[in-house]
């Protein structure tokens, strides 16, 4: 595997604040891999010194084998870019106008604009509104728009800043599909988020930042795993005797029996434990209410190695 | 990032040197085909800049004309001595408004998309050049029409009016090129607009827009002689009111080399945007 991205050291400041702080980033060839923080973490920045945007304070990026510093243009013809923020000023464009433009940008064969244009409209879904004026698309839209606009040139890596903000449920699984199919085409994908579902369900790796530094890199699940157990909660009128049968099971890791009067077992897999644990109740008869359990969310893989929750708001430097 | 970067990287041989010169053609084509579709989609935009340098001259000409003495203009036609006045006027204002969507696109981010682009850093600033010059050609249309009404006569004929478009054109890639440089390096509208507004007219008044330099008080024929706008307006009068001379070449000359250090500023201006400005 080469890198596509390698980043060493990264220092970015405005002013008195580092909003990148010796930041360390390694992004194999064709993976989705994700920057995960709280606003104000860093991402934006990060992301515009990848993309030649901002030249960085100190330590050094390379990109698709090139030194952002050095041999910008030759990132910019290998990079697709999706800035988080929508510029209004396309407005009295239609679709088409704006994507052809950019194709036109990205140097596409004259012959092949048109047509490549529409191949992109097509992917994600905005064909039959191609002639509408930008300023008449809805914000999820526009959204898609930029995201085919990125594409134009077949980049080997696309960055993507937040690329589903704003995004109902729907849409936001339409763009998760086109990132998967793009993976599978074997384009590398860098992606800033602060959903924490996104960054669960769609990276293949990812790095939690905070406060310009990062926290951690892993896979979601190993991250997960490396937070702990989940959690099996049951209500039930006989806790102490369910209590004493599961006891010693292998899949246990240790249980309680809380103040309400629920039983709550930490095991390894609550997917694997819950028929077990059903299973001994149902022998012995035991009468069960409810049962549910909970797992590790990133949310909490954040908690551990920051003390905070990945939910507060903007950091003050 | 910068000059050396990027011109370490400019191809050498000849066949990469014809593939980027097409690069950058269609690059600027796109840019300026953005331009026409917005003009095309606000057309009273285009009835209003057009009619407007046509109504200056008639208020100048045959308003003021009156009362100017023809020994010091050297001429007894007042509204053909004015007319490259008026076509400068124009321009600069049109230098302004040339440089007002590159200002929107910076506030509103997309520089951020174009600059993350392969695009050349001369590109945006040539393609509004591009839209300006074809706009001041309208406008230079109905300012020769209106001329002619009123009973000007172009001493080279049909060649002063070559003559005009042309100068018409290095002045606008001039004005275009350093108004793009000021939006470029501004950190709002409000400073761009408060500067701009501070020196066109007296960058038109400060010149021999309505009054030869030699009529002007000495301190102000200085500053007309340092004044681009002075050998542009020369550049123009002289085949309306005098006839071929040798002085149209210096003049134009002295714009030419003017126009290109602009636009080599804005360039660096545009490419400045992604070195370290915040500090
Ligand atoms: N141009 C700038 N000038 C000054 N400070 C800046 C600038 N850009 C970013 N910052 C600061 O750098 C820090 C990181 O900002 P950045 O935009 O990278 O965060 P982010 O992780 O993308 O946040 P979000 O999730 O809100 O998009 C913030 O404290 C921000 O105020
Ligand atoms: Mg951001």
């Amino acid at each position: 595997m080469t890198a596509m991205i390698e980043a060493h050291a990264l220092v970015r400041s405005f002013g008195s604040t580092r909003a990148v702080d010796d930041l360390d980033l390694q992004v194999e060839a064709g993976e989705i891999f994700g920057l995960l923080g709280p606003n104000g973490a860093g991402k934006t920045t990060t992301i515009r010194i990848l993309a030649t945007l901002l030249a960085p304070s100190g330590g050094t990026a390379r990109v698709c084998g090139f030194d952002v510093m050095t041999h910008p243009q030759e990132i910019r013809r290998r990079i697709g870019y999706v800035m988080q923020k929508i510029s209004p000023t396309r407005n009295l464009l239609t679709g088409r106008q704006c994507i052809e433009m950019e194709a036109s940008l990205y140097h596409v064969p004259r012959r092949e604009v048109r047509a490549r244009a529409e191949e992109l409209l097509e992917l994600v879904g905005l064909l039959p509104h191609a002639d509408r004026q930008f300023n008449q698309y809805s914000g999820g839209m526009q959204k898609r728009l930029d995201l085919a606009c990125g594409l134009l040139h077949r980049p080997q890596l696309l960055i993507l800043d937040e690329p589903s903000l704003g995004l109902d449920v729907q849409s936001r699984h339409k763009v998760w599909d086109y990132i998967h199919d793009l993976r599978r085409q074997g384009v590398t994908i860098l992606l800033a988020t602060n959903y924490l579902d996104e960054a669960d369900r769609l990276c293949d790796r990812l790095t939690i930042i905070d406060r310009g530094r990062v926290v951690v890199t892993g896979t979601p699940s190993d991250l997960k795993r490396a937070v702990g157990a989940d959690v099996i909660q049951v209500t039930t009128a006989e806790p102490a005797p369910l209590a004493a049968a599961i006891a010693g099971q292998t899949w246990l890791q240790r249980h309680a029996v809380s103040e309400a009067g629920e039983l709550h077992a930490h095991v390894t897999d609550a997917a694997a434990a819950l028929p077990a644990l059903m299973g001994i109740a149902a022998a012995r008869s035991i009468p069960l209410e409810t049962v549910t359990y909970t797992r590790p969310t990133l949310d909490d893989v954040f908690l551990l190695h920051t003390g905070r929750e990945l939910r507060e708001e903007e950091v003050t430097a | 990032m910068t000059e050396q970067a990027i011109a370490r990287e400019t191809p050498a041989t000849r066949e990469s040197t014809t593939a980027a010169i097409s690069d950058w053609a269609q690059e600027v084509a796109a840019l300026a085909k953005r331009w026409f579709i917005e003009l095309g989609r606000e057309r009273l935009n285009l009835v209003f800049s057009v009619a407007q340098p046509a109504i200056w001259l008639i208020f100048f000409g045959s308003g003021i004309g009156r009362a100017v003495d023809r020994q010091v203009i050297g001429t007894s036609d007042y509204t053909g001595f004015t007319l490259p006045g008026i076509v400068a006027f124009t321009v600069v204002g049109g230098g302004v408004a040339a440089a007002m969507p590159l200002m929107w696109d910076k506030e509103g981010g997309y520089l951020d998309k174009l600059m993350s682009m392969p695009i050349s850093r001369s590109s945006i600033i040539v393609s509004r050049f591009v839209y300006q010059f074809v706009l001041a050609s309208f406008q230079v249309a109905a300012l020769v029409v209106v001329a002619l009404l009123a009973g000007v006569s172009f001493e080279l004929g049909p060649f002063a009016v070559v003559i005009i478009l042309v100068t018409a054109g290095l002045l606008s890639l001039a004005v275009t090129a350093s108004f793009s440089a000021l939006a470029y390096w501004v950190p709002g509208h409000g400073t761009f607009f408060a500067i701009t507004g501070f020196i066109t007219l007296p960058l038109v008044f400060m010149s021999n827009a309505f009054v030869p330099v030699d009529a002007l008080p000495r301190w102000m024929e200085i500053v007309a002689r340092l004044n681009p706008l002075t050998y542009a307006i020369e550049a123009m009068r002289l085949p309306i009111i005098k006839g071929w001379d040798g002085d149209i070449l210096v003049a134009l000359g002295v714009l030419g080399a003017f126009s290109l250090a602009c636009l080599a500023v804005g360039a660096q201006q545009f490419n400045r945007q992604t070195a370290d400005r915040v500090q």
